[in-house]
């Protein structure tokens, strides 16, 4: 199997760090302008709704809490992907104690907070968001990072939780599910 | 739309599409897609999912960014914390030393002067059989000034009495012996010694810098 080459920008992340732990808090707002959309893309795909920007800052500001612990074992967008899907999963977990409507619809994730929604007259991206709300939760998870982040499944398997089998998986079923439904 | 049948291959193409293969891999997908047409449909395919799932939310970064505060090391508690202890550990003994000196006629001068000893309790019978090695290093040790108030004080400690109950501490007296010139002098001894640190974690840079430089100026 060929090898895979490590993102070039991965040392900048550590380097920024180094600087904003230095006391240099410009490194700060340089790291969360990096990787800031890449989340944001993130929880909305897979469930955010009105609470995209939240998501995002409460990520943020619990990860930069937390840097002592963060080895750059993997890398630090990865590390941000799997706070932020915690912190979604949590707040799921809290409005269904209090009763409130959580189900996350098919194709929220996909559609709910494209500003051009309603604009863009595209016919192509038409199907393609509609093939995107067909996935599983999970098999759209693994297909977002995978195609939109281009994580590989390493990565993915420790954003979500599960193994590189299993998100190999999810993947090839969640492209074989977008070709079929293209093809109809 | 049909599948490659090289799925090794084709397992690459989203690795290809984000610029994460290194130059000879990146060569031998180049050269497949370039033969194959399913992977060039796949290709495209992906090209456009990724069009389409990057249109992300707008969020004000600047906001999120003004809500990181600034760094706070989390160690440096732990590392103050010891060393308070290790202070407060040094200043207790040197206090029991003081005062054991004292209860014997000592005078501050004397203290400062005199070697630190162990407490009495652990001092061996003076009757008994002690090796050189473990007799006591005070009565053996040649006092280094001439002065007979000093050179007395190390036998004085040896043949110190049995202590009893609360009074192991003072070994021979007890602090309401001390008149109030004496207690006065330990007080004033003990608030000049450096050696212990302030409770202020804080503080520690300035005594090494400022505060500390002012004294001495």
């Amino acid at each position: 199997m060929p090898d895979v080459a490590l993102p070039t920008d991965e040392r900048t992340d550590l380097d920024l760090i180094a600087r904003w732990k230095a006391g240099e808090q410009r490194a700060a707002t340089l790291l969360v302008e990096r990787h800031a959309h890449a989340v944001a893309r993130f929880v909305a795909s897979i469930g955010a709704r009105d609470d995209v920007e939240e998501v995002v800052q409460d990520t943020f500001v619990r990860a930069f809490a937390s840097l002592d612990g963060f080895r750059g074992e993997s890398s630090l967008r990865t590390w941000l992907f799997t706070i932020a899907r915690r912190l979604l999963l949590d707040r799921r977990r809290a409005a269904k104690r209090r009763g409130e409507q959580v189900e996350v619809q098919e194709g929220d994730a996909a559609t709910e907070y494209d500003p051009l929604d309603g604009v863009v007259a595209d016919e192509t991206q038409h199907r393609l968001r509609s093939a995107l709300e067909k996935l599983s939760p999970t098999q759209r998870e693994v297909f977002v990072l995978r195609v939109s982040e281009g994580m590989s499944y390493a990565e993915i398997a420790d954003t979500v939780g599960t193994t590189e089998g299993a998100a190999r998986v999810h993947y090839h079923n969640a492209m074989r599910t977008i070709k079929e439904l293209l093809d109809d | 739309m049909i599948d490659c049948e090289n799925g090794e291959l084709r397992d690459l193409l989203p690795d290809y599409l984000h610029d994460r293969l290194d130059a000879s891999t990146r060569t031998l997908v180049e050269r497949h897609v370039a033969e194959c047409s399913p992977c060039q449909d796949e290709l495209a395919l992906l090209r456009d999912l990724r069009g389409t799932l990057h249109r992300a939310p707008r969020i004000d970064v600047a906001a999120v960014a003004a809500a990181i505060p600034a760094y706070r090391p989390a160690a440096r508690t732990r590392w103050a914390s010891g060393w308070r202890i290790a202070a407060a550990i040094g200043a207790i003994v040197v206090g029991g030393a003081a005062l054991t000196f004292l209860g014997r006629g000592g005078t501050p001068a004397q203290i400062a002067r005199a070697p630190i000893t162990a407490p009495a309790t652990r001092v061996p019978d003076v009757g008994g059989p002690t090796s050189p090695a473990s007799a006591p290093r005070v009565a053996q040790q040649p006092t280094p000034t001439p002065e007979p108030a000093v050179a007395p004080a190390p036998p004085a400690v040896k043949s110190a009495p049995a202590p009893k109950g609360e009074e192991l501490a003072m070994a021979g007296g007890t602090i309401a012996d001390l008149s109030d010139g004496e207690l006065s002098d330990l007080i004033g001894d003990l608030e000049s010694l450096d050696a212990v640190p302030s409770a202020d974690v804080e503080s520690t840079e300035s005594f090494l810098t400022g505060r500390h430089r002012g004294r001495h100026d």
